[in-house]
């Protein structure tokens, strides 16, 4: 949004100012070294006390961890190959659907929140 | 018709919405609209295990209000959404709304405590009915066409429910809702019936297809009440039947696909119910004493982050005017409380421990693995990474983080917080809490969800799962968010039919024009011989009015001796 | 007072309204207010009846008779005197209702309409009341011939070409068809009386059974069954309150009560069971609950869609009769009720929304709920309890036939009784959701549209209500009912 008007984000609320941090440059890239140490010292844990679950594969170390890796990539890639597949314009059924509509505005209250 | 020997739940509703009209538009009826589900839900804490109301009609018997652990722990829950649900559209100033919302819990709580199957079906219709106006409050085209298929295909439900209802009344002489084996017509009827309204695969569409169109208060009422109330039906009726584990495990895995690809989010959220409603009709069909208490309590919970959820949307749709994905993003610098709540209702739909998802879904979880389904179990645990991906990381984050679309809304109005900041609080208080929760199940269990192995490896999945994404969203591999739409299988009765059934009434209506105008022609030629030989002009003409009169009673009396000697 | 007295009271009582009306013909008000006294009085008369004898009354009264055998003749049972009770009921409603219409609409020859109106109550209670056939068929034709200038009331090319359809099909087929179904039944039955369990059995067999009831199925004109149904939409150009006598209060349920009067005391709903002489009928009237549902989706003109949806629930009401179960022969004579109530209360909004804004095609009605919240949330109702859906009357007179339907053994009747539902959310729910839920054209809110004069509107708002009670009083109106099937 390069031609929007400077914005001031002391007007923020103060948990959004808190947050601002994640939209720093390289705060994203922490978090993710976070979460994948996290993820080892898991992976770790799983050698420091006795499995017993209904099935003998669920013993093998890290199951959960390695089976999540995989379930969520296997649903990217199937969800991908099916947006290739039944993707349509936004207008597709139009006019009988409401995609392709605006919400009606006197619903709403649409209050910027410069506004306010 | 007598008094009913206990004030049935159901009617503080009628009654309600009655008094609603009644009172002043305004803070007093918004207000009324919250105390009647508080009412309503303190009479059903206090009713005994029982059959009451018992009426006599038509020479059946209705049992009007049926209360055990089952039908008291939806019914609590119904209650409760109401009132959160409520509490979250208090800015609404449409009367339609405000009785549709109250006619429409009122239903679902008198279709819980159905004793007969007559009750149920006039309760069944009664949600038909009530929530299609949830839909049409948006007041556009889209959103009225939209609610037209709703109406037809809950209606459908119902009428089926019904032919099922009179066939196994022919059958059985009986009209009890009690359990049932599938085998004959009459039970494969009802549980059509059930397994429209619950969304099973193919039957589904309806759901994804309506939810979106609905009001922004709307949504969070539907979400919580018809698939639901179908999971109590099927839990009551059908329990322990072994296709519904099948059924339920489909159900979990293919909306995650389509939830993934989707850009509206409240459809997003749609398909999601969807898949949690699977975990709940395994339960079902497990059948055993742990998987039914896993079906009710995860409906429980699941009635409330599925809320929390459509509300946190439904706040950003009330200061954006969008839910759509590719519309949104970075919202968390002004709607930061909002942000909060999503990411609550997002970890307990994941079933983070500590949050409500965790203590209910592995219910059923360990019911299916103790049961010995490995098939099923695989699909669910893949489900579950798979939840994560839409409902868990999708929704609060292309809504309120990734890419900053600069749009700065205000804060959600104080009665929106209200509303989500209470659900979210059940919500981490039945994560941390279970007790409280478990007490109320139909049936005594001692479960533990909080082992080790349980948290280890619940937490191994999902924050594994939240890895791959990180991976592949920088590697720019994920499905971007882009305004489309994707087809379902409603495809079928949207395009391919309509197209087929234009085309045949086309060629229909050729064939008749033609055979009538073959017809025509042959009259009319017959109408100008005749004229010309009896017309004024025709050589009868002289004798005409005597020929006529001596034809017909020729006519007449062939056809009494006719009569008479056969 | 003796039961007998009431009943020629009953008759006679619209019979003199017909003549106030005539002679009052100057002075609007004391005609129109004798009239509604009239039809008051009728109503009470006939809830007497009701109170004394319980609709178990067997006692015959003879007025003359034409030849041994063939009597005017009146008596009481339950299904006369539930038809009679809900035209003289509804009556009053459409009385005030077409006061309100007639003079919101500047209506002309208020007196001729009048008149007319009362005369054909005044028919109609003779065919609730009567005891024979024969007596049936005299009032039945009294009925079609005062309702022809009710019909062509307007005057205009196409009310007087639509009238001689109207009165070209019911004559033509009451005395092509129906007069030799009766001689015929006369001649091998040697009485036409109304007998429970009918008079048929022993007399008749094979085939011919099949042909004497095709004889008094399409000999009933007024029951619409298809293809004799063309009357009904070209009846539509009449006044509105005219419809809804034609639809609601008379003509049409006139048609499926002789209908099931035939099958039930005729015929014998045994004898018909056992020979399987109805079976075509079913089909046919299965066929017709559906193929008229159809055909009302393409109709945009309100009134000609309301018309073939009284054509297809007029079939509810024949098929509950052909499935031969007494079930569905409640269920039958039930939905007299129900749609009557469901039906009326259509038409009178049709009616109103045409008094307010002239508009007949449901395409320029989008908006008008806004502005019409009472017409339009009448109109839901009573499309609700026509679909049959609960809480609302029409869900229980459908439950039995669809039980009876079970007891026949019949499950596709069952499924057209479902799809009929379906269909009749598709044509009567798209007017109320669109009415209500869509923004109409600019044309008409520069229009300065509102509600229909008072008289126009609480009719129908209370014969909606009527919906909601009769919903909870189905299981009284079928103890009513009962005797009808199990008094053999």
């Amino acid at each position: 949004m390069a031609n929007k008007k400077k914005e001031n984000p002391e007007s923020f609320p103060w948990l959004g100012r808190k947050l601002l941090w994640v939209d720093k440059p390289g705060s994203p890239l922490k978090l993710v070294w976070i979460l994948a140490i996290v993820c080892i010292l898991l992976g770790l844990a799983d050698f420091t006390y006795n499995k017993y679950g209904h099935f003998s594969f669920e013993n093998v170390p890290a199951f959960y961890g390695i089976f999540g890796f995989i379930a969520f990539s296997c649903v990217i890639f199937g969800a991908k190959a099916l947006r290739f597949l039944i993707k349509r314009p936004e207008n597709f059924y139009s006019p009988n659907v409401v995609d392709a509509e605006e919400y009606p505005p006197e619903e709403l209250e649409k209050v910027s929140h410069d506004d306010a | 018709m007598m008094m009913p020997d206990q004030f049935p739940p159901a009617f503080v509703f009628f009654v309600g919405a009655i008094a609603l009209l009644l009172a002043p538009q305004g803070h007093a009826r918004s207000a009324l609209t919250l105390i009647i589900p508080i009412i309503a839900a303190s009479i059903l804490w206090n009713m005994e295990p029982g059959i009451y109301d018992r009426v006599e009609f038509l020479g059946i018997t209705l049992e009007l209000t049926r209360v055990d652990k089952l039908s008291t722990v939806f019914g609590l829950i119904f209650c409760l959404a109401a009132f959160l649900g409520n509490l979250f559209a208090w800015h609404v100033k449409d009367t339609i709304q405000q009785v549709a919302a109250l006619l429409y819990a009122g239903s679902a709580i008198g279709a819980v405590f159905a004793g007969d199957l007559v009750t149920l079906f006039i309760y069944w219709e009664g949600t038909a009915i009530a929530s299609v106006f949830l839909i049409w409050a948006r007041r556009t085209e889209g959103a009225y066409h939209t609610g037209l298929r709703y109406l037809i295909i809950q209606i459908g439900s119902g009428v089926i429910l019904l032919a099922g209802i009179v066939l196994l009344y022919r059958e059985t002489g009986s009209l009890a809702f009690e359990k049932m084996t599938l085998g004959t017509l009459a039970t494969w009827l009802i549980f059509l019936a059930f397994g429209i309204k619950c969304a099973f695969p193919l039957l589904h569409n309806w759901l994804q297809d309506s939810y979106p169109a609905a009001t922004v208060t709307g949504t969070v009422i539907l979400s919580a009440f018809t698939t639901k109330l179908a999971v109590y039906a099927l839990a009551r009726g059908f329990p322990g039947t072994e296709l519904l584990i099948y059924i339920g495990a489909v159900m979990t895995v293919f909306p995650v696909f389509f939830a993934e690809i989707e850009n509206d989010l409240r459809r997003v959220l749609a398909y999601s119910l969807n898949n949690q409603l699977g975990f709940m009709v395994v339960g079902v069909g497990i059948g055993t004493e742990m998987s039914l208490n896993g079906t009710a309590s995860h409906a429980f919970a699941h009635i409330l982050y599925k809320a929390l959820l459509f509300m946190s949307v439904g706040a950003v749709l009330f200061r954006t005017g969008t839910s759509k994905a590719s519309e949104l993003g970075g919202l968390y610098r002004t709607m930061p409380l909002t942000t909060v709540f999503c990411l609550v209702g997002a970890a307990s739909i994941s079933a983070f421990p500590l949050f409500s998802g965790f203590v209910t879904k592995s219910l059923v979880l360990d019911a299916t693995a103790e049961n010995h389904y490995l098939i099923v179990w695989f699909m669910l645990v893949f489900a579950s990474a798979g939840v994560l991906s839409h409902s868990g990381i999708k929704i609060p984050f292309f809504t309120f983080f990734a890419h900053d679309s600069g749009k700065r809304p205000k804060e959600a109005p104080t009665h929106m917080l209200l509303a989500m900041g209470a659900t979210a609080f059940l919500c981490i208080f039945i994560g941390v809490f279970p007790e409280p929760l478990y007490s109320i199940l139909p049936y005594d269990v001692e479960y533990h969800p909080y082992t080790t192995s349980h948290v280890v490896g619940q937490l191994q999945l999902l924050l594994f799962a939240l890895l791959a994404f990180c991976f592949l969203m920088r590697t720019g591999i994920h499905p971007p968010e882009i305004r489309a739409i994707n087809l379902d299988s409603d495809w079928i009765y949207r395009r391919l039919l309509p197209s087929w059934i234009s085309a045949i009434s086309v060629a229909i209506n050729a064939i008749w024009s033609k055979n009538l105008g073959f017809w025509t022609r042959k009259v009319d030629a017959l109408i100008v011989r005749l004229h010309k030989s009896h017309g004024p002009e025709g050589r009868i003409a002289q004798v005409w009015p005597t020929g006529s009169m001596v034809l017909w009673i020729a006519v007449l009396l062939g056809a009494t001796l006719l009569v008479n000697f056969v | 007072m003796e039961i007998n007295t009431a009943i020629v009271l009953a008759i006679l009582i619209p019979t003199l309204a017909t003549v106030t009306n005539l002679l009052l013909r100057n002075h609007p008000n004391l005609r129109d207010g004798t009239t509604l006294l009239a039809a008051i009085e009728t109503f009470a008369l006939v809830l007497w009846l009701l109170n004394e004898t319980d609709g178990t009354h067997s006692e015959t009264l003879h007025i003359f008779s034409v030849m041994p055998g063939l009597d005017i003749a009146f008596h009481i049972e339950p299904l006369g005197l539930l038809f009679a009770l809900v035209a003289s009921g509804l009556w009053i409603v459409t009385h005030i209702y077409a006061i309100g219409y007639m003079r919101g609409n500047k209506e002309k020859n208020h007196t001729r309409f009048f008149a007319c109106f009362s005369f054909a109550i005044a028919a109609t209670l003779g065919i609730a009341f009567s005891a024979n056939m024969f007596s049936l068929f005299i009032f039945y034709e009294v009925l079609t011939l005062s309702t022809y200038p009710l019909v062509a009331h307007k005057g205009t090319r196409d009310a007087k070409r639509g009238a001689r359809t109207y009165l070209g099909v019911l004559i033509g087929t009451s005395i092509g068809l129906q007069l030799v179904a009766i001689v015929w039944t006369w001649l091998v039955a040697g009485t036409l009386d109304f007998t429970a369990g009918g008079i048929l059995e022993g007399k008749i067999a094979g085939p011919m059974v099949m042909i004497l009831l095709a004889l008094y199925a399409f000999g009933i004109g007024k029951a619409a069954l298809m293809p004799f149904h063309r009357w009904l939409p070209a009846a539509m150009v009449a006044p509105t309150p005219v419809s809804a006598l034609l639809h609601a209060v008379a003509v049409v349920k006139a048609g499926v009560f002789t209908m099931l009067k035939v099958g039930v005391y005729i015929f014998g709903i045994d004898f018909l069971a056992t020979t399987g002489a109805s079976e075509w009928l079913m089909w046919l009237a299965g066929f017709s609950i559906l193929a008229a549902s159809v055909v009302a989706m393409t109709k945009d003109n309100l009134k000609a869609r309301l018309a073939y949806s009284t054509v297809s629930q007029l079939s509810y009401i024949t098929l509950g009769m052909a499935l031969a179960t007494s079930m569905g022969a409640l269920g039958g004579g039930m939905h007299i009720a129900m749609h009557a109530m469901g039906k009326i209360t259509l038409f009178m909004c049709a009616g109103a929304i045409y008094v307010a804004t002239h508009k007949t095609e449901i395409s320029d009605m989008t908006g008008l709920g806004k502005v019409m919240p009472f017409t339009f949330g009448a109109f839901l109702i009573g499309a609700v309890s026509i679909i049959g859906l609960p809480p609302f009357g029409g869900s229980w007179s459908k439950w039995l036939l669809m039980v009876g339907a079970a007891d026949a053994g019949q499950q596709i009747m069952i499924a057209i009784l479902m799809i009929s539902s379906l269909l009749n959310v598709a044509y009567l729910m798209p007017i109320v959701g669109k009415g209500f839920f869509l923004a109409g054209d600019a044309k008409n809110k520069s229009m300065k549209i509102s509600e229909a004069p008072l008289l126009c509107v609480l009719p129908p708002v209370l014969t909606a209500i009527g919906c909601l009670v009769l919903f909870f009083l189905a299981s009284d109106l079928q103890e009513f009912l009962l005797p009808m099937v199990a008094g053999r």
